[in-house]
């Protein structure tokens, strides 16, 4: 038990590193050297130069860079190149915003994924498995800017309401019942976009999980013995195949950066991704960069937990390190 | 039993990979999304051959002021458009955009540029993918110093998985401006840990065969054991993570397109084309339903093959 953790930890902080530096490394990617100066091209002019250069220590050597990234970002003497503010508070009050998206978009997620993917599995070849797989496919396969265009023009169309940023433009006065219903109503369009994705990637996950748990030993063991269809399957084949829940906990985090960014454009939503992206539009490379190091951090974080949740509900990982 | 034993060595003599195959066709879905591949890729290549050269039958660049905006199916403006710009099919199959450009002969252009982003893309990650996972295979236990070479490569898996990796791609094509190949590159440098980690787990578990100390006994070198006797067990999780890397390719470029850093024009992609056409989603609405549509099928497909290939391929899975 001591051993795993250990053995997770000193691993983890092999990848924190390696994120640190890759993250760093971004920088490099930007104009650097003067030579790169394209007089035709009106992104690189010498002034955004001189301030690249010296946001981010240019002249020193390598290694003194790389601590100095990490010294100013953690000081906030790091600032944005837009309005001056320190970098890492920016971030934090838009992650904010963000997060409720996020909160909806996961729950929406687990409650759709969770029952598709066991009952497909349980069902496998039936109507409803080949109807939902061609449904969940295609929801990963259809861009999802094309997609959410097509529901606001439906949902406006329909039922003529506002869709469109955080609440209603021009309600401010309105009691607190009203725009918290409005903020609500707000949420769901978004939500249910940022959703797809992740349904279709879950549902078909769980689903692989309990068609490989259905089909083991212990379970025909239990169908052996004769025990009723639903205990089998509610009681001895689900607990495995729940385990999708939280592997998926580490990998979903980086949803909350990179999924969002178009999501978050298309409703003009005040998130992290849309500042992200707005930092790219506007040349503010120190966003930019700290936005990868966090959301990478922020999955580390995810993965980490994902660890440790798994030692305490699959006992078989446990075992692995004392071998 | 006698019948069994009749059955048994005949059965043997089947090779797994033609059992999956059997199974594979038995998937409706799965060989309904093969044909359409298939199909695509007989489009791409028909769509390179008409629409490039100097003189192509259909020419995707051809702007006809008067005759922007008709929707699919109508005919030329004969009076105002000159006799050498009217479409050579005598029709606009699938409307005209806002320059009056023939949608079809675009969307034929398009086919092929994003197919090429898909497959070089994918054929980059899948290169990298077999290097990083055939070293970290065969060579893991080799030390360097803190940590063996499979750790290093296992945490540069993770750290790859850690990145955002749509914002990461945003941000390096910002950064060096979007043209076709950057796109590529950069996909393809994004999405390479799924085949890594196959090629690693597949020459893990292959690594003590006798058949491979065999091929070391003969003196055979340890690139040419990964290469020839090791890989074409991996073949089957490679083609299934290619499969599906296609299809994202695909999106991501749309995506990145979206955002206005996708393939930049003259050149023609299904993702440019629909971003493009949702501006006048309004006033011409297959700008915006034909390439959308185009894309969702194609991707579909390429998901759909993949995963049944996925799921012939397990051999805990397949159906007999």
């Amino acid at each position: 038990m001591l051993w795993f953790l250990l053995r997770t930890g000193w691993k983890k902080l092999w990848t924190l590193f390696f994120i640190s530096v890759i993250s760093f490394a971004v920088i490099h990617l930007a104009p650097g050297e003067p030579s790169q100066i394209d007089p035709m091209n009106p992104r690189f002019t010498p002034q955004q130069l001189e301030r690249y250069r010296k946001a981010f220590d240019l002249d020193q050597p390598l290694h003194i860079q790389y601590l100095r990234f990490y010294q100013r970002l953690f000081t906030g003497e790091l600032r944005s190149f837009k309005d001056n503010q320190p970098v890492l508070p920016k971030i934090v009050e838009r992650v904010w915003n963000s997060l409720w998206l996020f909160l909806a978009g996961t729950i929406l997620v687990w409650c759709a994924a969770f029952p598709l993917g066991i009952t497909t599995a349980i069902r496998r070849n039936s109507v409803l498995d080949k109807v939902t797989t061609v449904v969940v496919f295609a929801l990963i396969s259809i861009p999802g800017f094309y997609l959410a265009y097509l529901l606001i023009i439906f949902v406006v169309q329909t039922f003529h309401v506002d869709v469109i940023g955080l609440r209603t433009f021009g309600h401010q006065g309105r009691n607190l019942v009203w725009s918290f219903m409005d903020r609500t109503w707000h949420l769901v369009l978004p939500s249910v976009l940022g959703a797809t994705a992740g349904i279709a990637i879950l549902s078909r996950y769980v689903r692989a999980q309990m068609l490989e748990v259905i089909t083991s030993d212990y379970v025909r063991t239990a169908r052996a013995k004769g025990l009723d269809e639903d205990t089998v399957l509610y009681k001895h084949a689900l607990r495995n195949g729940l385990l999708p829940f939280v592997t998926m906990l580490g990998l979903i985090v980086p949803g909350l950066v990179g999924g969002s960014v178009i999501i978050e454009t298309i409703f003009a939503w005040p998130g992290i991704g849309r500042l992200g992206y707005e930092a790219i539009l506007s040349r503010d490379y120190p966003i930019v960069i700290t936005l990868n190091f966090v959301a990478a951090l922020l999955t580390l974080v995810g993965t980490l937990l994902s660890d440790l949740l798994y030692m305490v509900v699959d006992p078989r990982i446990r075992l692995e390190g004392v071998e | 039993m006698a019948r069994g034993a009749a059955t048994g060595p005949v059965a043997l003599m089947v090779s797994p990979s033609r059992l999956a195959w059997r199974s594979f066709l038995r998937d409706r879905i799965a060989v309904a999304g093969m044909m359409a591949c298939t199909l695509f890729l007989i489009v791409a290549l028909f769509g390179l051959l008409v629409t490039k050269g100097d003189q192509p039958v259909l020419d995707p660049r051809q702007v006809r002021l008067a005759d922007k905006f008709r929707p699919p199916l109508s005919l030329p403006n004969r009076q105002a458009v000159a006799a050498d710009a009217l479409p050579r099919l005598g029709i606009y199959l699938l409307g005209t955009d806002e320059l009056g450009r023939d949608v079809f002969a675009r969307m034929l252009e398009g086919a092929f540029v994003s197919l090429s982003v898909g497959f070089v893309a994918v054929g980059i990650a899948v290169a990298i993918g077999i290097i990083f996972g055939g070293i970290a295979g065969y060579y893991g236990r080799a030390s360097l110093g803190l940590m063996t070479v499979d750790t290093l490569i296992t945490g540069l898996i993770d750290v790859a998985l850690s990145f955002p990796a749509f914002f990461l791609i945003l941000t390096v094509v910002a950064i060096l401006r979007p043209s076709i190949w950057n796109i590529m590159v950069v996909i393809g440098l994004t999405s390479w840990e799924g085949t890594a980690r196959f090629v690693r787990a597949e020459i893990l578990a292959l690594r003590e065969q006798d058949f491979v100390q065999a091929a070391r006994a003969l003196g055979v070198s340890g690139p040419r054991v990964i290469l020839r006797h090791l890989l074409p067990n991996a073949v089957a999780p490679v083609l299934v993570s290619a499969t599906l890397g296609i299809a994202g390719a695909i999106l991501t470029e749309s995506a990145l397109s979206f955002l206005g850093f996708g393939v930049p024009p003259p050149d023609a992609t299904w993702g440019n084309i629909l971003s493009d056409g949702k501006n006048y989603l309004f006033d011409a609405w297959w700008l915006t339903i034909i390439p959308g549509t185009a894309i969702l099928v194609i991707v579909l497909a390429f998901n759909l093959f993949g995963e049944g290939l996925r799921e012939a391929f397990n051999p805990r899975l397949r159906q007999l």
